[in-house]
């Protein structure tokens, strides 16, 4: 207990958070004893922020679901993250992130049609599933071993994001450099802001060429849709929405992608079962993103004095609910630190809960589903091309996963017709 | 069972039609949560209970009775 109790001179624990030391699948080994003893314990969280840990399944949901009480104003990531609000910035236009009650709900409806409506996914699915069996005719050319997350994970994501908002293929790598300056937890605030620049700019110019001439992408349909409600979206919120697909869209999925590869590939009888029934696609990707989302917690604020799990917390605290450690609880899953895709794991926390649970979870299943039904079948002999213990995995991001997976494989069969 | 929806508060997540498609759609122009069947027929009732415990806004209430 010695890692998260204050210590002699009366200091905070640290947030405990991933590291090198860990099991790169995991929570930090200090949860195991959190949830237990300190199921809420005040921690001093990296960007000098003191917050309240929530460990447990139950209080973690408990948060996630009473945004009266614990708002989103001061940014879901500013525990770990500069440049991502914190309780003095204030709220951008069109920052819907950190928006709460109506004015949040007004933002989400307006890109559910386009990325949580049920048909429309549907929809998708032969698209998606065409950007994976393409890239995977490109990797059947090259000659490994190859790096999964840059020549497969994050071009698939990126294909998929870009076809949705009509993006050129030229103009892509614009929004990849911005991503990865935004999820950097290392950047600083200006640096974050710089880089973020150039793709605000470019967004805005495609918000203002498509209300002129509106196509048949996702911006331009967002624009017509605007006009016809009570309050239309102005071009700097149009612009936020569209950010918001694009950054959030591709590399937390890619990283998932790539961290689901890596785990499946180290519990290889789960990788047999996926390969003998890809109709296990769906429950896999579910159940990795049980097992592997959200590694950095979320970040709340304590709109008036009440309690979590019988502590009291006063008006102005904040709040970190530990995702990862929620989804490996007891109380949700006996054996919840198992590698598990044949179970039900719908009820985690991995996609968050809440009104501002991910508004781009129906895509990231729709990926996911599409590689790990096509991967384990297209490549039998996939392997890493190190040994695991050779693998890093970042630490010092909002977006956890492996750094790179240098894969090796004999062969790469071709897709199915009815794939392509 | 009888199913209820507040559709006051539905955020257009998908996850009920995600999970129970026999009992739930979405209208189209903003994502939020249509009732296909109010009593489901009782092949259905497990997926009704699934997408109510994992609707993120709360919205979907399951009366036993009814």
């Amino acid at each position: 207990m010695t890692a998260v109790s204050e210590d002699e001179t009366g200091a905070l624990p640290p947030l405990p958070l991933p590291g090198e030391r860990n099991c790169p699948f995991g929570p930090p080994p200090e949860y195991e004893d959190l949830r237990a003893g300190h199921p809420v314990i005040k921690v001093a969280c990296p960007t000098g922020v003191d917050a309240w840990l929530v460990s447990r399944y139950a209080d973690v949901r408990y948060v996630l679901g009473e945004p009266e009480l614990f708002s989103n104003r001061a940014g879901v990531a500013a525990h770990i993250l500069l440049g991502f609000g914190g309780r003095d910035v204030p709220v951008g236009e069109g920052e819907f992130p950190r928006m709460d009650g109506a004015e949040h709900l007004r933002f989400r409806r307006h890109m559910a049609p386009e990325v949580s409506n049920m048909k429309r996914i549907n929809q998708l699915r032969p698209l998606v599933q065409k950007i994976v069996d393409r890239q995977l005719d490109v990797l059947a050319n090259t000659p490994p071993p190859v790096d999964l997350y840059s020549a497969f994970a994050r071009p698939v994501t990126t294909a998929v994001i870009a076809e949705l908002l009509d993006v050129p293929e030229a103009d892509r790598p614009l929004f990849q450099r911005a991503a990865e300056a935004l999820n950097a937890g290392a950047s600083s605030a200006e640096d974050v802001a710089a880089a973020l620049r150039p793709l605000f700019e470019y967004l805005y110019m495609m918000v203002v060429t498509r209300r002129a001439d509106p196509g048949d992408d996702v911006i331009s349909r967002m624009i017509v849709r605007s006009d016809q409600t009570d309050r239309p979206f102005t071009d700097t919120e149009l612009v936020s929405m569209s950010a918001a697909l694009l950054l959030a869209g591709y590399d937390t999925t890619a990283s998932l992608i790539s961290h689901g590869i890596v785990a499946l590939l180290e519990h290889p009888q789960e990788l047999r079962r996926l390969r003998a029934d890809p109709a296990l696609a769906g429950n896999a990707a579910e159940e990795l993103v049980r097992y592997l989302g959200v590694g950095g917690g979320l970040l709340r604020e304590v709109t008036r004095d009440t309690e979590i799990a019988g502590q009291p917390v006063k008006a102005g605290d904040f709040v970190v609910v530990a995702i990862q450690s929620a989804n490996r609880d007891g109380a949700l899953h006996p054996d919840g630190d198992r590698l598990d895709i044949g179970r039900a794991s719908g009820a985690h926390l991995g996609f968050g809960h809440g009104p501002h649970q991910c508004v781009g979870q129906q895509l990231a299943r729709l990926e996911l589903t599409a590689v790990l039904g096509t991967v384990p079948r297209r490549i039998p002999t996939l392997r890493l091309a190190v040994p695991f213990e050779e693998i890093r995995f970042k630490t010092n991001s909002a977006v956890l996963g492996p750094v790179a997976v240098p894969a090796a494989w004999d062969e790469i069969v071709p897709a199915l017709e009815t794939e392509g | 069972m009888r199913v209820e929806v507040h559709a006051e508060r539905c955020i257009g997540s998908g996850v009920c039609a995600l999970v129970a498609p026999d009992v739930f759609d979405q209208r189209d122009d903003d994502g939020v949560v249509v009732l296909l069947a109010e009593h489901p027929a009782d092949e259905h009732h497990e997926s009704a209970y699934e997408a109510a415990a994992r609707c993120p806004a709360a919205v979907i209430d399951i009366h036993e009775a009814g």
